[in-house]
């Protein structure tokens, strides 16, 4: 089952092209790998996808489970299971962790027709997920990733993907600003929410987060357009040449 | 010319009506200097320094009523902040004895209406206000004919709070109503005073009401006022206190409904430790105009103050923060601080901000600061990745926005009836 498909999708910020020709099919249960040196447009994919404003999308389509993403406002693409794990957590003083998670929870549940989940039921699932990226208790009452570590906001975002349990995860840079400990606990709380019904893209610039979360299918990323797709042994090539060969083939050949 | 020129409301008529009702020489003192002074002062136009950001043009056009039309009984109970306190009523400037509970008080503590109170009251009456400043004081004075007097003896801590609830039913069109609170408290005493401003949503009218306190050495006095009344209503206040060493005004300021509403906050510090925390949250909308002044002076060495007040303004709404704190000559070791923050939700709303800080002692540590912002985008697109509606982030973020006035607010119960009701005002999750 396609989960999402981008067809020749160009975005333009403040009239300047990030986005130049994407296509990309990403199955139900897969993970894939968009990988590419700074300015490729790995950022501005993500955003595109999570319906933040500002970008202008002059060309292509964008199908999540055989709806126009595109018509859907960011709330609208959360409630269908679309879920982005931002490469810098905002912090939110005054909102606290657990109210958050409730309160997003609770919208995906009324978008699917459910009730909104019981106070006790809540707080020992919201447990559980705690334990699969190893935060304490405290974390649920603190405001929104206010005074946290850059590995806590990370783990936090993980934890709001555990509870959320979306069909079609974006992590944006996961991997950035966390030592090797931190980044397998993250590694391990995304690889225990891997399953067939569900996908992922990471988006990534180093290959270092690929040795803990393997993804099935590894794109590259440069300007603009996928110029290159393989499996993870593509990663291990890049990690070796660096993007530098990417600049020196023609563009006409690698589109 | 500083005095506003077309008032529709013959107020010093009414007051002189009234000159002989009370019978009382030191109230009539007071009537004859307020009545000679509102008539040679008025009320304050707008090249009045302290009236230059709100207009009293609106108001002088009123033709207010001083005698409501029948007593009203209003069931006071779905408006009260604290179910268990003692409770004054006051409907449209009538003690609502039927409402009211303040029968059964413990040793050490009285409470009256202030109309029952008249001798009692007489020598704490201006103790803390000056006729003569530009505003509402005089006017006030000579009208002043209702409000409640509470006197709590030395060593006193009084078991439950007081709640006074002030009504306006809106049986009677543009009534107003010319309030005075006095408190008096003796050494070490502890007392908590919740002021509690309501009206039907229909109601119009003018609500004058000062707050004089009076705290003796280690006085503790925890002094809440949550204002709502309707959009049509005028509502001009003074709360006034003077402070004598290691006392302690803790004072919450809740403005969310008024058509035009006003608050001068004032202590000044008399002996050393003493301190004062003004904390104060405006939460408007529509055309409503808010306006804090506060003034701290540090008179002594060694006391602080800690304000900060808070502000949401949405649609075309005004507000207006003006702070005082005057730093003594002789007032070293100072401690004081201000903050004024302020969050604009809609692009027709306007803020006036001015922290002022004015120090003439040396050996002081004082800061001040004043922020205008609007919602932070990257958080409201955070929370709606997360599924929450454009609405919904608004009122969240918003919510959040005051909640660390909220937290200040250190007894359960009242901070649990605040949230509740700024929550009616905000978007429900």
């Amino acid at each position: 089952m396609k989960m999402l498909e981008i067809k020749n999708l160009h975005a333009t910020i403040d009239g300047k092209e990030i986005l130049r020709g994407i296509n990309l099919t990403v199955n139900a249960g897969e993970v894939h790998a968009i990988m590419g040196p700074n300015g490729a447009g790995k950022s501005t994919l993500s955003n595109v996808l999570a319906g933040r404003d500002g970008y202008e999308i002059t060309q292509g389509e964008i199908t999540y489970k055989g709806e126009n993403l595109l018509e859907l406002a960011p709330e609208e693409r959360a409630q269908r299971g679309v879920f982005l794990a931002f490469q810098y957590p905002v912090e939110i003083p005054g909102v606290s962790n657990i109210y958050l998670l409730k309160a997003a929870l609770n919208a995906v549940r009324r978008y699917e027709g459910k009730e909104e989940v019981d106070a006790m039921d809540f707080l020992s699932l919201v447990r559980d997920k705690m334990k699969l990226v190893k935060m304490t208790e405290e974390f649920l009452h603190r405001s929104v990733n206010e005074g946290f570590s850059g590995g806590e906001k990370k783990r936090n975002e993980i934890l709001q993907m555990a509870v959320l349990e979306p069909e079609l995860s974006i992590l944006d840079e996961t991997d950035s600003g966390l030592d090797i400990d931190a980044l397998k606990t993250v590694a391990e709380g995304v690889n225990s929410l891997r399953d067939p019904s569900r996908s992922m893209v990471m988006i990534t610039h180093y290959q270092r987060l690929l040795d803990h979360i393997v993804p099935d299918y590894v794109h590259v990323l440069s300007e603009g357009q996928i110029v290159k797709s393989g499996t993870k042994e593509l990663a291990k090539e890049l990690e070796k040449s660096g993007y530098s060969w990417i600049h020196k083939t023609p563009e006409g050949e690698t589109a | 010319m500083k005095m506003l020129k077309e008032i529709h409301t013959d107020f010093a008529a009414v007051a002189a009506s009234q000159h002989e009702v009370v019978n009382q020489p030191r109230w009539q003192e007071l009537h004859e200097q307020a009545l000679a002074q509102f008539e040679r002062s008025g009320l304050p136009g707008k090249k009045e320094e302290d009236w230059k950001y709100t207009s009293l043009w609106a108001f002088g056009q009123q033709a207010f009523q001083h005698l409501p039309v029948e007593p009203s009984h209003v069931d006071a109970t779905p408006y009260q902040l604290n179910p268990s306190a003692y409770r004054l009523v006051i409907v449209d400037g009538m003690v609502d004895r039927t409402a009211s509970n303040i029968e059964d008080l413990p040793a050490g503590v009285r409470i009256q209406p202030l109309s029952e109170s008249i001798d009692a009251v007489a020598d704490y009456l201006n103790a803390t206000i000056e006729l003569e400043k530009p505003g509402f004081n005089a006017l006030n004075t000579m009208l002043m004919h209702e409000g409640v007097f509470v006197e709590v003896d030395a060593g006193v801590s009084v078991d439950k709070p007081l709640e006074l609830i002030v009504i306006n039913s809106g049986n009677t069109v543009d009534l107003a109503v010319h309030l005075r609170n006095v408190i008096v408290m003796g050494e070490n005493s502890q007392f908590t005073f919740i002021e509690n401003y309501v009206s039907e949503d229909s109601a119009t009218g003018f609500t004058d009401v000062v707050t004089e306190s009076s705290l003796a050495e280690k006085a503790v006095l925890t002094h809440y006022k949550m204002q709502r009344e309707s959009s049509q209503q005028f509502h001009i206040a003074t709360m006034a206190s003077r402070q004598a060493r290691d006392s302690q005004w803790l004072n919450h300021n809740i403005s969310l409904g008024g058509g035009l509403a006003r608050n001068d906050i004032h202590t000044q510090l008399l002996g050393e430790q003493a301190h004062v925390t003004m904390n104060g949250l405006y939460l408007i909308s529509g055309k409503q105009h808010v306006d804090n002044h506060s003034r701290v002076d540090h008179a002594v060495p060694h006391t602080s103050s800690e304000e900060l007040y808070k502000g949401v303004l949405d649609d075309k709404s005004h507000a207006v923060f003006n702070g005082k704190v005057h730093v003594h000559p002789d007032a070293q070791k100072t401690d004081a601080n201000q903050a004024n923050h302020n969050l604009l939700i809609s692009r027709g709303a306007e803020i006036d901000t001015k922290p002022e800080m004015e120090i003439y002692a040396d050996d002081v540590v004082c800061g001040h600061g004043s922020t205008v912002g609007q919602l932070d985008l990257n958080q409201l697109f955070f929370l709606r990745t997360r599924g929450l509606d454009e609405k919904t982030a608004r009122g969240l973020l918003t919510f959040a926005f005051a909640a660390d006035v909220i937290e200040r607010i250190e007894d359960k119960a009242m901070r649990e009836a605040i949230t509740q009701m700024i929550e009616t005002r905000l978007p429900k999750p």
